[in-house]
């Protein structure tokens, strides 16, 4: 199939290099020529603009930062919208709000474009592998018409529902996971302030109902002290903004979520937005010792 | 003074009324025509749109509902910006997000534009009675201008800063007075729920460090059960959003108001939006199994 890719960054990169594998002609556009580098040397074509990449594409796949990149790549001048045909397909799988996913779709409808939202959960190793979490909203045939493409990437692949549903869920997965990180920094913190080895209570967690894949890869980090970021801090603090905005746009009380976003808000305070969500930990450990430091 | 008034709702029709009492020449613009009438009635000159105030006025004040629109009215297709008169000073009534006050000054500075952000606080009584609190946040210059206007409809105005700073107090005011209500409301259900009376919690409290102007008349209205507004709850939540979205921006911590913001979200989405924002007292009644 003719494939299109815009957005090369620690996720996209991985994910354009398996559909270029799985045999797909390639073409590209990235804002910064030198991110393409690899995939060109792999065979892929490197396009002008991402109206270029359009033209030359049935299916184009976009992932990129937030609401306002996806609306800049697929509707400004020489964005995706000016090289679509009629009978194309975007699929979106950056992480930006259910409203926004919802009224692109409804504005490329016009020129006759298709539309999923396909967010993903499983990060740069899950991209790697290829054994990403697909989240997708839109209509179920034209999910079927890009299924063996999705399967190039992950491995559960969900529909959810209509247009927004796969932002849905992926705000739904951000609420329940860093939810569970601030969860397990503070039940570590806890044991450290307490007098226990927070690697032997992890351990002594692993075993039980409190069991989860944040105790065992977030958790050890914390245990090692280790927060380079797998997921950048600052992307859990920008899809927070898209939960509350969301919780607020419907009435619908978040209480923990909110209470987490504050905690999130004091991390990107103290410049760990580019390390790892396993920084919370360090955000309790600094309250804890704000009187030593005055 | 000349004074063209954008927005004549609960809060603009008092205001606009006020600035007539002065003896200033007002004229009105509203989105919706019938609103205009009782202003025409009472010797205003009704205008074709933003743009048409604009022309004819030396100050220009607007309030309406949130951002979108104070934008519309000062800036887009039939607005102030289109054909002001030199020397027009714009002042925004409205409460909106700080950063969206400093955008719309920094565009209507571009085209030789004053831009205030000056909310306020006080509710439909004080706009009634001419003693709003106005925050004012913009150039010396401009607030001198616009002063005379703004004396006829508050009586605590105070220049905070540079454009933006207004609406930052306002979003500080908000969380005061947001949280206020909320604890005000828990401290009652607590007492009723504990088997005392809370009117006489209320009087006992009046007297030492917990006093304060809500829980005097917010908690007097909480014990007669008068839940209209007054200030509706999903301004309330409308205003918390303001706060939690410029926290979220600048990485600030404020989990009190995080929490209250949620309580405000169930407001409005269990249907208590347009009931007073003391009706929270029924949402901590619903989750404690009391009345209501």
């Amino acid at each position: 199939m003719r494939v299109g890719f815009v957005g090369l960054g620690a996720m996209g990169r991985p994910m354009a290099l398996h559909l270029l594998r799985a045999g797909h002609s390639l073409a590209l556009w990235a804002r910064r020529p030198e991110a393409a580098a690899p995939l060109i040397a792999a065979g892929a074509v490197q396009c002008a603009s991402a109206a270029d990449v359009a033209r030359r594409s049935e299916v184009v796949f976009t992932i990129v930062t937030g609401s306002a990149d996806v609306e800049h790549v697929a509707l400004d001048a020489g964005g995706l919208g000016e090289g679509f045909a009629a009978g194309s397909i975007l699929v979106d799988m950056s992480t930006i709000a259910p409203e926004t996913a919802r009224s692109l779709a409804r504005r490329l409808s016009r020129q006759g474009v298709e539309m999923l939202d396909a967010p993903v959960s499983g990060g740069e190793q899950g991209a790697i592998a290829a054994t990403l979490a697909i989240m997708v909203g839109g209509k179920a045939a034209v999910l079927e018409r890009v299924l063996p493409l999705l399967e190039c990437l992950g491995k559960t692949i969900v529909h959810v529902g209509d247009n927004g549903a796969g932002q849905v869920a992926k705000a739904c997965n951000q609420m329940v996971m860093v939810g569970a990180i601030q969860a397990v920094a503070e039940a570590l913190h806890f044991a450290a302030a307490a007098g226990a080895d927070p690697a032997s209570v992890r351990r002594a967690l692993a075993g039980g109902s409190a069991c989860s894949r944040v105790l065992e890869v977030m958790g050890g980090r914390m245990v090692d002290r280790d927060f380079s970021a797998g997921v950048e801090a600052r992307l859990h603090h920008k899809d927070y903004g898209v939960v509350l905005a969301e919780a607020y746009r419907l009435g619908v009380p978040v209480p923990v979520a909110a209470a987490v976003g504050q905690q999130l808000n004091a991390l990107m305070a103290r410049g760990w937005g580019h390390s790892d969500t396993a920084s919370l930990l360090r955000v309790l450990e600094s309250v804890a010792s704000a009187a030593c430091e005055r | 003074m000349k004074i063209g008034f954008i927005g004549l709702g609960i809060m603009g029709r008092p205001m606009a009324l006020n600035l007539l009492q002065g003896g200033h020449q007002v004229s009105v613009w509203a989105r919706r025509p019938e609103s205009m009438q009782p202003l025409l009635d009472a010797g205003a000159a009704g205008a074709a749109s933003p743009a048409a105030l604009a022309e004819a006025a030396d100050i220009v004040i607007s309030m309406v509902a949130d951002a979108p629109d104070v934008e519309q009215v000062m800036l887009g297709e039939q607005g102030v910006a289109n054909s002001p008169r030199a020397g027009l000073v714009a002042v925004d009534m409205s409460t909106i997000r700080p950063a969206a006050a400093r955008d719309i000054a920094a565009r209507l500075h571009a085209r030789g534009i004053d831009f205030l952000d000056a909310p306020v606080s006080g509710g439909e009584v004080g706009a009634i009675a001419g003693t709003l609190s106005i925050m004012v946040g913009g150039s010396a210059a401009a607030f001198d201008s616009a002063r005379p206007a703004l004396a006829c409809m508050g009586k605590n105005i105070v220049h905070v800063g540079d454009s933006g700073a207004g609406q930052v107090a306002k979003a500080a005011n908000q969380i005061v007075t947001g949280v206020g209500v909320l604890t005000v409301a828990e401290a009652l259900n607590f007492a009723a729920r504990s088997g005392v009376d809370p009117a006489r919690v209320r009087e006992a409290l009046l007297g030492g460090f917990a006093y304060s102007k809500i829980l005097e008349n917010h908690g007097q209205r909480m014990l007669d059960r008068n839940f209209k507004p007054g200030f509706k709850s999903w301004m309330h939540q409308k205003d918390m959003n303001i706060v939690m979205q410029s926290a979220h921006e600048l990485g600030l911590c404020l989990p009190v108001s995080a929490a209250t913001a949620q309580m405000y979200n169930a407001m409005v989405g269990s249907g208590l939006g347009e009931e007073d924002s003391i009706a929270i007292l029924k949402l901590l009644e619903r989750l404690s199994g009391g009345e209501s």
